[in-house]
């Protein structure tokens, strides 16, 4: 029951937010007109991950701005493990160069090894405040990435570790990590080259393997820019 | 239209997953099977304040031959090939440490190297029949490094000892070692596999169940190419304790001990091995770290990893000049 209904929650928000976003964007040289945004980058994030998103602009008076994202770790199989995030970014706060934005994401990903294929379902949430100019920005973020239901598929490999092992869907949530971080990005024409950086650390203020994260990534605005 | 096609899957995801009832990952035997404290029908002796998992093969009387495996957190079943002393005369005991394997599990403050001694003194008295049943330590990794401890505490109650790759025997050799044998390379499979599951399974400290799985999962390693020690395959494992080698760890990283102080007392000779494939051992390490002993047999154990005494090669190398040392001491 406490799967269907967390599902459900998952499903629900899903469709507030319709699809997302995760870039990192500068608010202040984002226009109207930015229709699509796209964006390649690379870091770490529990891995040396390469990641690609894209993003949708709505018309609303506030930026608001629907995103989906794929990332994938480094590795010789490229497509065993990837994480896919859809979502959205609204920018709800702003003072001058001061601007608050959300992002929510909804999360599916999958982790596949010699003994399992661990695949999961979950949700982020994060806000950032910081300071934007038309040609730089600088910001604080913190968020929280709750793995709310995995599903567990062991392979022969494993069974003769543990025959008895159970497959299935595993509760209750069986992860969720903090992160808290700064970003910064310099903005020219359509572009925005962005750097980022921060650590990690689980629900429990444990040490995950990767105990931090950065990212350093491109954005591309296209619309019709002056 | 691509929204409400993702809407349909979840949904009906939602409805999957509803008729499926799902299991609780905090609960032992569902991805990591019972330790002895929940399965009676496991082999077990109660010692020294705990429950281990134990068994011992041969005659009671016969000298014994105490199996300690590494980790620390690991188990036995990877050595279970020395149960071929028993038919020479040996009494092998096997046992897994306190809070790895199949054993009792403990909380993380209630470690120390000197409870892994008492234990190790427990398991003897515990299997001895008469105080001049001679007793010998045969350890593998971690399970070497510990031997030498005991011998380092109690020279005078062992009567030989046949270590096998011990990272070091001061806590630098050690550090050493470690950062030899688990090169971190960021760009490979094996390194991403590993960090990525931090992302879906976490457990506390006293959620054992779930970090002895993901622990358990670590051995995905053992013969990986990118993994430079040198096994031909993955280890047999039942569950490892994943607290028991965090708490050790830390301590080790506070008390930076020194397990050779009063090696010069023990004139008795070890023999020590190391495997020919293990990149991140080798001659030169082997020399360094028994050195510590006054009387050593070094012995390469070729076409062998670092667990040379779990696959059939190297134990078909080492088993002969074991048996050999164990008859010149018996």
């Amino acid at each position: 029951m406490k799967t269907i209904k967390l599902l459900s929650l998952f499903t629900f928000l899903l469709v507030l937010c319709k699809e997302t976003f995760s870039q990192t964007i500068n608010f202040n040289n984002l226009k109207k007109e930015d229709k699509h945004i796209a964006s390649l980058n690379v870091g770490l994030d529990y891995g040396l991950v390469y990641g690609v998103s894209y993003s949708y602009q709505l018309k609303s008076k506030i930026p608001f701005l629907l995103n989906i994202e794929c990332s994938a770790p480094s590795g010789e199989n490229v497509f065993d493990d990837f994480k896919t995030k859809v979502g959205g970014q609204i920018r709800f706060y702003q003072m001058e160069n001061f601007n608050l934005s959300v992002k929510f994401h909804g999360i599916y990903r999958r982790n596949m090894n010699d003994f399992v294929t661990l695949q999961n379902f979950g949700t982020e949430l994060s806000v950032a405040a910081g300071y934007y100019k038309s040609k730089w920005f600088t910001a604080g973020e913190a968020g929280f990435d709750k793995a709310i239901v995995t599903h567990f598929k062991h392979s022969n490999e494993y069974k003769q570790v543990y025959a008895a092992v159970k497959d299935g869907w595993y509760e209750p949530a069986t992860g969720g990590n903090f992160n808290l971080g700064l970003m910064a990005g310099y903005s020219f024409k359509q572009s925005d080259l962005f750097l980022k950086g921060g650590i990690v650390t689980t629900q429990n203020f444990s040490k995950p393997s990767l105990p931090f994260y950065a990212q350093v990534g491109y954005t591309l605005k296209i619309g019709q820019h002056k | 239209m691509k929204l409400i096609n993702f809407y349909i899957v979840i949904i009906t995801l939602s409805i999957l997953t509803a008729c499926e009832k799902p299991n609780v990952i905090q609960d032992d035997g569902n991805l990591v099977p019972k330790t002895v404290e929940h399965d009676p029908s496991l082999p077990s002796i109660s010692v020294n304040g705990t429950q281990l998992h134990a068994e011992a093969f041969g005659q009671n009387s016969n000298p014994i031959v105490v199996v300690i495996h590494g980790g620390p957190g690991s188990d036995y079943s990877s050595l279970l090939r020395c149960k071929a002393f028993a038919d020479q005369g040996y009494r092998v005991v096997f046992y897994d440490q306190r809070g790895s394997g199949l054993s009792k599990r403990h909380p993380k403050n209630s470690y120390s190297l000197q409870l892994m001694l008492d234990d190790l003194s427990a398991v003897i008295i515990h299997y001895r029949t008469s105080p001049n049943q001679k007793v010998f330590l045969l350890g593998h990794s971690w399970g070497a490094i510990l031997a030498t401890a005991y011998i380092n505490k109690y020279p005078t109650q062992i009567d030989g000892a046949m270590l096998a790759e011990p990272g070091g025997l001061i806590w630098q050799d050690v550090l050493d070692y470690a950062d030899r044998s688990r090169p971190l390379k960021l760009t490979t499979e094996l390194t991403n596999d590993i960090l990525y599951q931090d992302q879906f399974v976490i457990g506390t400290d006293s959620e054992h169940a779930i970090l002895d799985y993901k622990y358990t999962l670590l051995s995905i390693a053992e013969g990986n190419k990118d993994n430079p020690t040198g096994n031909e395959g993955k280890l047999p494992q039942w569950r490892a304790g994943a607290i028991v080698n965090k708490a050790l760890f830390d301590i080790g990283e506070k008390e930076k001990p020194n397990w050779t102080t009063n090696l010069g007392q023990y004139k008795t000779k070890v023999l020590f091995v190391y495997s020919e494939k293990n990149k991140a051992y080798g001659l030169q390490h082997a020399q360094k770290v028994s050195s510590a002993y006054p009387n050593v047999q070094l012995f390469q154990v070729n076409a062998a990893g670092h667990d040379m005494l779990t696959f059939p090669t190297g134990w078909n190398n080492f088993y002969p000049v074991a048996l050999t040392y164990l008859n010149a001491l018996k």
